[in-house]
């Protein structure tokens, strides 16, 4: 069915039923993605997806309701569906549809299309092979993967806005298994749109070939860098204590703090939804208001929190336009765009002479598990290299590293240079720089 | 859900350019799930998923597409996209199903999404209101009850055709207890593949106070020391040791490839020998039970480990190709979006041969994990980590103070032969576990146990 039909069907059935007040978020996606084992392509999948959810006001109460399924008698229920589910809400949260704003800024976005699926099988076996020359000790296990997506988004309510746009993103893989005298041990890289594909082979295996061998690490305090795209890691992890709806409910430690300094002199937190030559790029929330870049920690002083329209009124601010929506399925949630961490004044090997002795930590695990939003707790499986003079002497595992998010915030000595992106999710980005720090407890042997 | 003239037509198109086996997935699926935060029940997740995955087999490479569109023309534009990678139109095959009715061995009583709104609500207001009612130190409770009934089809080039509901509940509460500008959480989620009849085993209410007392506990704990010590893990959700250290190593998705520690180690002594270890997708009404898995084959008890020797892995249609073994009932995917892979359902330490009072009075100095949270592991090199919930420092014999913020680092083949005690209270908790093929709901479980060293971080 397709979507004019499925709009027309629902506000049919909007107008019938007496709403005045109603909103319908359409997305429409397809995807492509292949993978490589040894010499060949072991798996491709493609997929063409859409869904529709629909919300709407009744007695001062939102209800939504969502649906992949195209039928008549579903689109009939979902406003029914949306219409009792207002019903049961109790939150007395004040509630939008949004009119529009006054100006939509235009985004520029890198030229990407979808490519042909001879391409990305040309590509992944080309990085699987290069993956493979690389070193001898390259073994089977070994895998890339390159894939491709485009999800266009469209709303319409009954104020009359009318918005809509698309996001196109590919992006490779490159997963290396090394063996050495019977250890074996892997590493990947990859690269957000196809250019630098050509790096990829060779930072994996060199990944991968620097943990071979690795030693424990005795218990203590140590200086400690954060590879920033660890330290992005981390900032996702903790990145709802930023959201105003949090901080109202009291589960977030920031409520209150705006204006008060909660980070380091060198810490200020960028939230960009028009970063430029990104691919997550948007000019409008998942309201409907339009987007705007703005610092949330600036020289170390918080400077607001994120808010979509109803949280802002309840907090009596203006919305920061950060009522993010990626796809039908989700209702409006508070999330960042791209989320980052500005970057400091030295590289990151001037970094690394300035710790002098100490631990590089280039990777931490389980933090979906390990890390407490709540609480700014971690405590995480660690791995990466000890450093002496400003050198990475030789690789370190098995050990955890433990602290506060918030107090690590304000321990922050420097940042390196260069801010590194993670993968967008949807509309999201995180970026850091490495980013060293003093006196971490570390648990090893 | 969908006509099998269709169906049959479908596969036939996916087999058409020298496929050797191909397979349709189809899903509807009902989520409808009530939230409620600071008393008030503050948003309703009410969405139908419904979509379809064609999957043309090639010997050990596969070929997958999906699409939300099921008019015939959309699922044969589907299947003649996954048949095209494959090569060239060769000629048409003719697949025949037949229907085979699946038993269900997970009846429901009360549907979550055809009981009456208010009897939900009630249920999730009791858990989060006993829960705020604890302590005036219980500063916020969020709670969730799930309701999920997800629908499947299977049809493949062999003649398969069956179809299965899936119906599972779960309630989720979550405390935030706060003192002095700090804020520390506990939470209880409880999850069966039931109905609302799940709560004739739950008291909601006890649900709740279980949130609340775990966050006061760790409201008045110090940080946990870091260091290697002696750890005892308790029942239910401590099983996630065994989940994540071992169980992941076991799948064929990881032993198929080569990318696993235990590849090769079939019948070999990999724990000690009181470590028996069970997947078993067939215990009734239990979360990560179902009747058949996700490419239509019944669910089974698979013993993994039997006194420390290694059974057998868990195997998929692939797996089963790569590893020429037999598929054991284990292929499972969140939806139609995603291609199946092995997967595990209920996990868990069998019963051992320790009393659990002997356990505890055994340790002179060491850690007692009450409750486990998450973890994750890398299957290739088996390194492990998780976090401990709630935590308490064992000394001469006696459990002591709580600690907080600890969590647990090791090896997977290490820690099974770490294992000296198993003790006799088995029990399971609830999880939903991510891997390549989305998040599905398993249960992890063992009894008391005890592991003679181990690195425990904190600080």
């Amino acid at each position: 069915m397709d979507f004019s039909i499925v709009k027309q069907t629902l506000i049919n059935e909007a107008q019938r039923r007496g709403l005045d007040e109603y909103e319908i978020f359409f997305t429409q996606s397809e995807q492509l993605s292949t993978e490589t084992l040894k010499d060949e392509i072991c798996s491709f999948s493609s997929g063409v997806g859409s869904g529709v959810s629909f919300r709407c006001i009744v007695d001062g109460r939102m209800g939504n309701a969502a649906t992949e399924l195209f039928t008549e008698e579903e689109l009939v229920s979902l406003v029914k569906r949306a219409m009792d589910n207002a019903s049961v809400i109790e939150n007395d949260d004040p509630v939008f549809i949004f009119e529009g704003s006054d100006k939509y800024e235009t985004v520029e976005k890198p030229n990407f299309d979808m490519p042909s699926t001879a391409k990305i099988r040309e590509l992944a076996l080309d990085i699987q092979a290069k993956t493979y020359a690389q070193s001898d000790a390259v073994t089977d296990g070994t895998q890339s993967n390159v894939f491709a997506m485009s999800t266009r988004r469209e709303l319409i309510n009954s104020k009359g806005l009318e918005l809509s746009d698309t996001v196109k993103l590919g992006g490779a893989f490159a997963q290396a298994v090394v063996k050495q005298s019977d250890e074996a041990q892997e590493a990947y890289d990859f690269v957000i749109g196809y250019d630098g594909v050509d790096t990829l082979p060779k930072k994996a295996v060199d990944k991968a070939l620097s943990k071979i061998g690795a030693t424990d690490v005795k218990s203590g305090k140590y200086n400690i860098i954060i590879d920033g795209a660890q330290m992005r890691s981390l900032l996702a992890t903790y990145s709802s204590a930023f959201s105003g709806k949090q901080a109202l409910l009291g589960l977030s430690l920031l409520a209150g703090k705006v204006g008060e300094k909660i980070a380091a002199d060198c810490v200020t937190l960028v939230d960009d939804p028009r970063l430029d030559g990104s691919f997550a790029q948007t000019s409008f929330d998942g309201e409907g208001v339009a987007t705007y870049k703005k610092n949330v920690i600036e020289n170390g002083v918080l400077k607001t929190l994120l808010y979509d329209l109803s949280t802002a009124a309840k907090a009596g601010v203006k919305t920061t336009a950060n009522g993010q929506r990626s796809s039908y399925a989700n209702q409006v949630g508070i999330a960042p765009f791209a989320f980052y961490i500005e970057g400091g004044e030295v590289s990151e090997e001037e970094l690394l002479a300035k710790m002098g002795d100490g631990i590089y930590l280039a990777e931490l695990k389980g933090l979906h598990a390990g890390a407490n939003a709540v609480t700014g707790d971690f405590s995480l499986e660690s791995a990466g290299y000890l450093v002496e003079n400003g050198k990475k002497i030789k690789a370190i595992k098995g050990f955890t590293v433990a602290g506060n998010f918030f107090e690590l915030l304000s321990s922050i000595k420097q940042l390196s240079d260069n801010v590194k992106f993670g993968m967008p999710s949807g509309l999201t980005t995180f970026g850091s720089p490495d980013v060293l720090l003093e006196n971490v407890s570390v648990a090893g042997v | 859900m969908i006509d099998q003239k269709i169906l049959e037509e479908v596969l036939g198109v996916a087999m058409s350019t020298g496929g050797d086996f191909a397979e349709i997935y189809a899903e509807n699926t009902r989520n409808n799930s009530l939230f409620l935060v600071d008393g008030k029940i503050d948003k309703i997740v009410d969405n139908t998923y419904s979509g379809v995955g064609v999957r043309v087999f090639l010997g050990e490479r596969t070929v997958y597409a999906t699409t939300t569109d099921l008019t015939r023309e959309g699922l044969l534009a589907c299947a003649k996209s996954a048949a095209e990678i494959l090569g060239e139109l060769k000629t048409n095959i003719s697949v025949s199903l037949t229907k085979t009715r699946v038993p269900d061995i997970h009846p429901v009583r009360i549907h979550p999404m055809s009981a009456d709104m208010r009897i939900r609500t009630d249920i999730l207001k009791c858990a989060c209101f006993a829960a705020k009612e604890h302590s005036e130190k219980i500063s916020q409770v969020q709670g969730t009850l799930l309701g999920v009934d997800h629908g499947i089809l299977v049809a493949n080039s062999e003649g398969l055709f069956k179809e299965d509901r899936h119906v599972r509940t779960r309630l989720i509460v979550n405390s935030v207890a706060s003192a002095g500008g700090e804020n520390q959480s506990g939470s209880c989620t409880p999850g069966r593949g039931m109905g609302l009849e799940m709560f004739d085993l739950f008291d909601p209410r006890e649900v709740g106070i279980h949130a609340s007392r775990q966050a006061l506990v760790n409201l008045s704990a110090g940080y946990c020391p870091a260091g290697q010590m002696t750890v005892a893990i308790e029942n239910g959700f401590g099983g996630v040791i065994f989940h994540e250290a071992c169980g992941h190593s076991l799948e064929a998705t990881q032993v198929g490839v080569g990318m696993s520690e235990m590849c090769g180690k079939l019948g070999q002594l990999i724990a000690n020998p009181k470590v028996t270890a069970i997947d078993d997708g067939t215990i009734a009404g239990a979360w990560g039970s179902v009747n058949i898995d996700d490419e239509g084959n019944p669910t089974q008890r698979n013993v993994l480990i039997e006194n420390g020797v290694l059974k057998n892995y868990m195997i998929d249609r692939l797996g089963s190709r790569r590893l020429h073994m037999p598929m054991t009932g284990n292929s499972r995917r969140q939806g139609y979006e995603y291609e199946p892979t092995s997967r595990m359902t209920n996990t868990f330490i069998d019963n051992g041969p320790d009393k659990n009072e002997d356990i505890i009075a055994s340790i002179e100095y060491g850690l007692y994990a009450k409750e486990m949270g998450g973890g994750s592991v890398n299957p290739l090199t088996g390194a492990f980590n998780f976090a401990v919930r709630e935590g308490y420092i064992v000394r001469n014999g006696k459990i002591c103070e709580p600690v907080r913020g600890a969590s647990l680092i090791g090896t997977g083949s290490q820690i099974l032969r770490d294992i000296d005690m198993v003790g006799q209270n088995l029990d399971c908790g609830q999880g939903m576990c991510g891997s390549s093929s989305g998040n599905v709901p398993t249960d992890v479980g063992q009894p008391l146990i005890r592991v003679g060293k181990i690195t425990v971080g904190g600080r």
